[in-house]
C-alpha cells in the first residue's frame, strides 16, 4: 500500500439474507482514499453507502473481495483484534449520535478511552480537550437530554476523536439536525479535515453536506459509480 | 474497577424497576434467610449451652407420650457417672385463654429439691429455692416469662387441666434467671402431682433429667441406661439434652426436608424474578450496546458490563434481604421458646456468606443468557435494532 493511501478495497462485496431474500449490498467494489482525504459518499436510500462505511470500520465482514485500511487486512482479524483495532483507528460519528443517556457529555466522550491504559485523570483531561475542541468546554456535566440535537451531535464527535483515531467515518451526520446545528456539525467536520489533517469518510444523501468534502464518490445499487458520474435518476 | 460508575449508573437507569427489583429480592432472599438461620441452628452450627451439655434426658423408647415408673429413678441415680437425676412430667393444661399464643409455655412438674442441681445454670435468691421446695403447691418461673405476664413471688396461678383430671392452683414462690438461655418454664411441685394423684395408676414420670459428671460420661450413661431397662416393662431412650429437644421438631415432620424445599422453592423463584428483569433490560439496550461494540468494547467487556449489574442488583437484594432477616430472627427471640435454638437465633457467619453466595449467583446466572445473547448480536443487528 502506498504511504498516502488509508483505505484501500478491491473487489469488495457484500451480500445477505434478509428473511428469505438475497440481497447484494456492495457489488465488487474497488476504492482508495488518501491520508487527509475528506470524501463525501453520496447515493439514494438502500444504495450501500452505509454497508461500505461499516466494512471500513471493521464493523462486518465482506462475503468477497479485500479491504485494507490502514495496511491491515481488517477482515481477516478475530473480533477481539477487531475491537482493539476500531479503538484505536476509527472514530465513528453516527446519525442519531447514540450517546449513553445515563452518562453526561464527558462520562459518553471519556468512554473510549476507557478500553485505553490511561488513568482516570488522564482520561479526564483528554475528554475535557475534547469537548473544548468541539465547543462544548461549559457543558461538561450535562446529560444527553439536557443538549440540543447540534450539541448532542457534538458530543458524539467529540466521542469519536478523543482517542486520536486516524480516521473519523461520520454515517448521514446531519440527518437529524436542522440546517443551522448542520452547518456547525459539518464546519467542526472541515476543521477535523484540514487543521488536524484527519481522514474522513461522510456519508450522506445531502448534497449541501457533501459540498464540506473535498472529494465526493456516488454509490447506486451497491457499484460505486466512477469520479464524477451520478446516478441516472439523481436529482 | 473502571467499568463499575458505568455498571452503577445503568443499575439506576429505570430506579423504579430497580427499586422493585430490589424489594422482590429482599424479600425472598429474607424468607430464605430466615429459612437458612433456622436450618444452621438446627443441624449444623448449633451446640448445647454450656450447663446443658452434661444433662441427660431418660424417655419412653416408644414415644415421649409414654410415662416410666417412678421406682427408675433410683436405679438411674445408681449408674456410674451420674451426679444428680431428677424425675419432670408434662402437665399441660390451660392458662386463661388457649387461643391466646402468648398463653403457651410449658408447665412441668418436677423433684423440687432436686431441680436446682439438675439444672445448675439457674439462677434464683436462696430464699425463693427454699420457699419452693417447701410448698407443695409452689411453682418457680422463667424471669422472661414472668415479666411476659406480670408474675410476681406470691401471686397465684391457675392452670386448667386438660391432660390430667385436675387443675392447678399454684403460687409463685421463685422467680429464676438462667446463666445459659430463657427457657419459659414454669415448674411446680412434685408433691403437688403426688397429693392429687395418691393410689392412682397414673402417677409416673414423664422422664427423667440427669445431670452427668462430666461430658465425657454422657455417651456411657445413655447406654448403660438404655440397655439397664431394654427388657424392662418400659424400654427406655436416653439422649442428650440438646438432641432432645430438637426431636420434638419431628413432630412437624421432616424439618430438613421441608427447610430445604422452600430454601430452593424461594431461590427458584427469585432467580425467575431476576432474569425476567434482566432479559427486559437488556433488551431495551440493544442498540447501546452495538454502540459500545463500535467503540471498541469486546464481547467480554459487553458480558461483565450486563453480569456486573445484575449482581449489584442482586447483592443489594441480598444485603436488604439479610438486614429484614436478622430484624425477623430477632422477632423469634421474643417469643416463646419452642426448642432451644429459637431463642439465640440470628443470622450466623456462613449463613450471611452463603446468602450473600446465592444472591451472586442468581445475579450472574439470570444475566448470563441475555449478557451473552446481547454480546454476540452483530454490530450491525444491534445499531438497527429497535425495541
Amino acid at each position: 500500500m502506498s504511504q498516502d493511501v488509508v483505505i484501500r478495497a478491491r473487489g469488495l462485496t457484500k451480500e445477505f439474507l434478509r428473511d428469505s431474500f438475497h440481497i447484494v449490498a456492495l457489488k465488487d467494489v474497488d476504492l482508495e482514499i488518501r491520508r487527509g482525504e475528506y470524501l463525501a459518499l453520496m447515493g439514494p436510500s438502500g444504495s450501500g453507502k452505509s454497508t461500505l462505511l461499516h466494512l471500513i470500520a471493521a464493523m462486518d465482514r465482506p462475503t468477497a473481495g479485500e479491504i485494507e485500511v490502514l495496511g491491515s487486512n481488517v477482515a481477516s482479524m478475530a473480533d477481539s483484534e477487531m475491537a482493539k483495532w476500531r479503538n484505536r483507528h476509527i472514530g465513528f460519528v453516527f446519525q442519531s449520535f447514540n450517546l449513553i443517556p445515563v452518562l453526561t457529555a464527558l462520562e459518553n466522550v471519556e468512554l473510549p478511552l476507557k478500553l485505553t491504559h490511561l488513568k482516570r485523570g488522564e482520561r479526564v483531561q483528554h475528554a475535557a480537550t475534547a469537548l473544548k475542541l468541539v465547543g462544548l468546554g461549559d457543558r461538561m456535566d450535562h446529560y444527553p437530554r439536557q443538549l440540543s440535537g447540534g450539541q448532542e451531535q457534538r458530543v458524539a464527535i467529540a466521542r469519536a476523536i478523543v482517542t486520536d483515531p486516524d480516521i473519523i467515518l461520520c454515517d448521514e451526520p446531519t440527518g437529524n439536525l436542522d440546517a443551522r446545528s448542520a452547518n456547525e456539525v459539518l464546519e467542526l467536520l472541515r476543521r477535523l479535515n484540514q487543521e488536524f489533517g484527519k481522514t474522513i469518510v461522510m456519508v450522506t444523501h445531502d448534497p449541501h453536506a457533501a459540498h464540506f468534502a473535498t472529494h465526493i464518490r456516488f454509490i447506486d445499487k451497491g457499484e460505486l459509480l466512477p469520479e464524477g458520474k451520478k446516478p441516472e435518476d439523481w436529482s | 474497577m473502571k467499568y463499575l460508575p458505568l455498571i452503577v449508573k445503568n443499575a439506576l437507569r429505570n430506579r423504579r424497576r430497580t427499586l422493585l427489583t430490589t424489594s422482590s429480592l429482599a424479600i425472598s432472599l429474607c424468607l430464605l434467610g430466615v429459612m437458612m438461620a433456622l436450618y444452621y441452628a438446627l443441624f449444623i452450627g448449633g451446640q448445647p449451652a454450656k450447663a446443658q451439655a452434661r444433662r441427660v434426658v431418660v424417655r419412653h423408647k416408644v414415644s415421649i407420650v409414654f410415662p416410666l415408673p417412678l421406682y427408675f429413678r433410683e436405679k438411674i441415680a445408681q449408674v456410674p457417672g451420674v451426679e444428680e437425676v431428677m424425675l419432670w412430667s408434662w402437665f399441660g393444661g390451660v392458662y386463661k385463654d388457649a387461643r391466646d399464643q402468648r398463653n403457651f409455655f410449658a408447665r412441668m412438674a418436677a423433684d423440687a429439691d432436686r431441680l436446682f442441681r439438675v439444672y445448675q445454670d439457674y439462677v434464683i435468691p436462696e430464699e425463693q429455692k427454699e420457699a419452693f421446695i417447701r410448698d407443695p403447691a409452689g411453682c418457680v418461673v422463667n424471669k422472661a416469662l414472668a415479666e411476659r405476664h406480670g408474675f410476681k413471688v406470691g401471686d397465684r396461678i391457675l392452670i386448667r387441666g386438660d391432660i390430667y383430671p385436675f387443675d392447678l392452683d399454684l403460687t409463685v414462690r421463685g422467680i429464676y434467671t438462667s446463666t445459659d438461655f430463657d427457657d419459659d418454664t414454669l415448674w411446680f411441685n412434685w408433691k403437688y402431682m403426688e397429693n392429687m394423684l395418691r393410689n392412682s395408676p397414673r402417677l409416673m414420670a414423664g422422664g427423667f433429667t440427669l445431670l452427668a459428671r462430666s461430658e465425657q460420661d454422657v455417651a456411657a450413661i445413655s447406654r448403660t441406661i438404655d440397655e439397664m431397662f431394654a427388657n424392662s416393662e418400659a424400654p427406655t431412650k436416653t439422649e442428650s439434652e440438646y438432641t432432645f429437644g430438637l426431636s420434638f421438631l419431628s413432630f412437624l415432620g421432616n424439618i430438613k426436608v421441608i427447610l430445604m424445599s422452600i430454601c430452593f422453592a424461594v431461590t427458584f423463584t427469585v432467580l425467575l424474578i431476576t432474569a425476567n428483569t434482566m432479559a427486559m433490560s437488556v433488551r431495551e439496550r440493544v442498540r447501546e450496546v452495538g454502540v459500545l461494540r463500535t467503540l471498541g468494547f469486546g464481547k467480554p467487556a459487553i458480558v461483565g458490563l450486563i453480569v456486573g449489574e445484575s449482581a449489584l442488583i442482586s447483592l443489594l437484594g441480598g444485603l436488604l434481604g439479610v438486614l429484614v432477616a436478622e430484624g425477623l430472627c430477632w422477632v423469634v427471640r421474643q417469643g416463646p421458646a419452642i426448642v432451644q435454638q429459637a431463642k439465640t437465633l440470628t443470622i450466623e457467619g456462613p449463613v450471611f456468606a452463603a446468602l450473600m453466595g446465592v444472591s451472586l449467583a442468581v445475579g450472574i446466572f439470570s444475566s448470563i443468557v441475555p449478557a451473552v445473547s446481547a454480546a454476540r448480536t452483530s454490530i450491525i443487528d444491534a445499531l438497527r435494532f429497535t425495541d
